[in-house]
């Protein structure tokens, strides 16, 4: 490998992991992993337990793809990172289900959006095929990380105008409802995927104004 | 080496595809006894949460057996066969044998299976020592959406099938899932807004599933009402002497 020993958190390795909190944010600068954001935003807690482990995945796969860079044949290599991924996400699904049961049921649902999820094969392909494994380790939880502040947010106003609840707890009073004679009303559009993609819409609005060198000329 | 030469490519993919064979196959079977031992601890469960005893230890408080499609029970079916049956429910049933867990305290469990709108739902109704009257309902899910259908599997939904009635005089009419709110309080309870799909395999599943179990039922009911008329006629006379 290299010959003086870089830091483990030199500020280049640091811009990996922080870079995709904003300025290449996965979702909102990458456009990736649109579609995951739309089916699991519905509710806070399935958007967590999503973003927790998508983190999960594209690191551990960015830095196994990363170890298997030079030997992995160039004209394959899609198949090989999907076999990786999935293998992966199996793996850690099997040890689940033995161990933290509890865990697993939670996640039951998202394990295939997880394998098909773009951003953990963009940024393998991206990134972990031609960088060392401790910066594309990096990468990959500063994309997972990026990746989940977005859902997070969305998660956010979608439970909360949605239901009227914040991880399941009650936020806006039940008093306040038509039904027990007060003035509000849930909004319905907001448990339905477009509004989602709306939200997205509106994060990368206020995101593209705020920075000068994300606008087209 | 050329790794874009066929036959690098070609021991490339062999290799790669035993080796992640070799290892998912072998991770599978190593946990697969605590896998199941962890699915059948939340089946327990989930019965005991159906009749509202979850600090009851199941293996003192639930008997479980089977009975066929004409409700008479089947002998030689043990307690752990009959639990065995909730992993293939459809398969069970299928063949005429349908489990039953009866609590010590009379009212029975019965296992229900469906579909939802995206794959399997299933679920257990809890039956109070009328045979007629749902003492509670939890339902699963394998991949309803959240938020929407996956609202079966919420205590808030499940308590509203809490004290619904399944036969109306000697009709079994079920319980019906209805869109836009229950209209009739003894056998309805309200739909899932956005959740409409799902909601209808819900109806269909108690429907199919808990249809079958009538004869069982009928026979019970049948029995209950000539043992109360057998204890009035014990009690008069008693109240004669």
């Amino acid at each position: 490998m290299s010959k003086e020993k870089e830091p483990i958190f030199s500020a280049k390795n640091l811009k990996y992991l922080t870079g995709p909190f904003s300025a290449n944010n996965p979702v909102i600068v990458q456009i990736l992993g649109i579609c995951s954001a739309l089916a699991v935003t519905v509710q806070l807690k399935p958007a967590i337990v999503m973003a927790l482990s998508v983190t999960v995945v594209t690191a551990f796969s960015n830095l196994v793809m990363s170890l298997l860079r030079n030997g992995v044949p160039s004209r394959i290599r899609i198949i090989v990172q999907l076999v990786v991924i999935a293998a992966l996400v199996i793996l850690v699904d099997q040890v689940l289900k033995a161990y933290v049961y509890d865990v697993s049921k939670q996640l039951s649902v998202y394990v295939g959006l997880i394998i098909t999820n773009c951003i953990v094969m963009g940024r393998v392909e991206a990134f972990a095929l031609g960088n060392k494994p401790w910066p594309a380790f990096l990468d990959g939880i500063g994309n997972g990380l990026g990746y989940g502040m977005i859902l997070v947010t969305v998660a956010f106003f979608r439970e909360l105008l949605g239901s009227g609840t914040l991880l399941g707890l009650r936020v806006i009073p039940e008093s306040w409802y038509v039904a027990e004679g007060g003035f509000y009303a849930n909004n319905g559009l907001m448990l339905f995927p477009p509004m989602a993609l709306i939200i997205v819409g509106c994060i990368i609005w206020i995101h593209r104004s705020r920075n000068k060198d994300l606008q087209e000329k | 080496m050329n790794k874009n030469s066929n036959s690098y490519i070609v021991i490339y993919a062999t290799v790669m595809v035993v080796v992640v064979a070799t290892l998912l196959a072998v991770a599978a079977m190593a946990l697969k006894s605590r896998q199941n031992a962890n699915v059948l601890n939340e089946k327990k469960d989930a019965i005991l949460e159906a009749l509202s005893a979850s600090d009851r230890d199941y293996d003192a408080y639930v008997t479980a057996y089977a009975v066929d499609a004409e409700g008479a029970r089947i002998d030689g079916v043990t307690g752990d066969e009959a639990l065995q049956m909730l992993f293939d429910l459809k398969g069970a049933f299928g063949a005429g044998r349908y489990p039953v867990f009866e609590a010590e305290d009379g009212r029975i469990v019965l296992p229900v299976t469906g579909s939802g709108l995206w794959g399997p739902i299933w679920g257990y109704v809890a039956l109070e020592q009328d045979m007629n009257t749902v003492a509670g309902a939890v339902f699963g899910h394998a991949s309803e959406t959240p938020g929407l259908g996956a609202e079966i599997a919420t205590p808030k939904h499940q308590a509203l099938y809490v004290g619904k009635t399944l036969f109306e005089g000697n009709d079994f009419v079920s319980v019906t899932l209805r869109k836009g709110g229950a209209k009739d309080p003894a056998h309805e309870v309200d739909a899932i807004t956005g959740g409409t799909k799902t909601s209808d395999g819900v109806t269909a599943m108690l429907r199919a599933s808990l249809g079958a179990y009538v004869p069982m039922l009928e026979a019970k009911r049948a029995a209950a009402a000539a043992a109360a008329a057998t204890e009035c006629e014990t009690n008069n006379a008693e109240n004669n002497e």
